[in-house]
């Protein structure tokens, strides 16, 4: 009986270990370098400076990947409070490097997740306005 | 069984009072030397610079606070974000301690007008009589920054034309530099929280005394 419990106790330890680990290691880190010190680590932005991206109604957006690479011009609005910043291009990234971070960024912040592929990414990056 | 309880909550009150740590004093951060005997601590420059609300302030409003103070600019792409929501957290720490103010001083006067800061500082959705932005002379500026321990420099490959530490620093009454922590790194904002209680406390009971 104790060691059914210890193994099940293991088995839950484990589970929770490896829900630690984003399986999108190479988006992590893109995203570290590019998008952390505005986003921060754990998505949560900055007061109404930086929009936070777990509540963000873009990232989900299949337009997603063009703000990534294109930046944003206007004012930023979030519910009935305007941002004054504009964010960034981020012009040098690949398709690839594009795709890495929009499938780490939905993964840990969106529901449903569904992968991108870099295929997928290529097809909205050749549709920007 | 009444004894038992009176016991208890002795012993726990005693176990409270002996772990209160004796507040020992910051030490003064930066190159002390005498001067006729008497030893002299390193002070910050003086500044004269415009606040959010285009008031000038200088050294001397700040003669009965201590305050943390930072560099940045509003459009600093790199990590002044990060120094920002950390400097947010000893805003919203030290609310109910009147002693306390905040300041940061933008290197960046050019694009930091007094009506810019003030946006910026309503988006953060502070409290403009305790938290001042400041802006002034430019390379007045940058040279302050180097009294304040903060490197800052113009640099046209640097993101946002600026390279500069990110450390949030905490001076006295006197101008003295008393504590620091890395704005870049959350981890060390909760001890930079405890000296400012510290030094907060160490004055209001030099004022008890004084009474």
């Amino acid at each position: 009986m104790i060691l059914r419990k210890s193994i099940y106790i293991l088995v839950m330890c484990l589970n929770i270990l490896a829900c630690n680990e984003s399986p999108y290691m190479q988006g992590k880190r893109l995203y570290t370098a590019n998008c952390q010190n505005c986003h921060m680590e754990d998505g949560s932005g900055l007061a109404k400076l930086i929009p936070p991206l777990a509540t963000s109604q873009k990232i989900g957006s299949a337009t997603f990947a063009c703000i990534l690479k294109n930046g944003i011009r206007d004012t930023i609005r979030q519910d009935s409070s305007y941002l004054v910043r504009e964010m960034p291009a981020f012009s040098h990234l690949s398709a690839t490097e594009v795709a890495n971070i929009i499938n780490f960024v939905n993964h840990s912040w969106h529901t449903p997740f569904k992968e991108q592929t870099i295929l997928d990414v290529e097809n909205v990056l050749n549709s920007c306005k | 069984m009444k004894t038992f309880k009176s016991t208890i909550a002795f012993l726990t009150i005693l176990t409270i009072i002996s772990c209160k740590p004796e507040p020992t004093s910051l030490p003064y951060l930066g190159q002390t030397y005498l001067e006729n005997g008497k030893e002299i601590h390193h002070k910050v420059g003086q500044f004269s610079h415009y606040n959010q609300d285009s008031v000038v302030m200088t050294n001397a409003d700040f003669k009965n606070y201590i305050y943390v103070a930072d560099f940045f600019f509003t459009s600093c792409p790199s990590i002044c974000p990060r120094v920002a929501k950390e400097m947010l957290k000893i805003h919203d720490a030290i609310k109910g301690d009147t002693l306390v103010k905040l300041v940061s001083f933008s290197i960046d006067p050019k694009r930091d007008t007094p009506s810019k800061l003030k946006i910026y500082a309503n988006n953060l959705g502070i409290d403009h009589h305790r938290w001042y932005f400041l802006t002034g002379d430019k390379d007045a500026t940058l040279e302050l920054a180097n009294t304040y321990f903060v490197a800052a420099l113009e640099d046209p490959d640097a993101p946002g034309g600026f390279d500069h530490s990110g450390k949030i620093v905490l001076i006295d009454k006197d101008g003295h530099v008393r504590s620091f922590s890395e704005g870049t790194d959350p981890e060390t904002t909760p001890r930079l929280i405890e000296d400012i209680k510290k030094l907060s406390s160490q004055y209001s009971n030099v004022n008890k005394t004084a009474q």
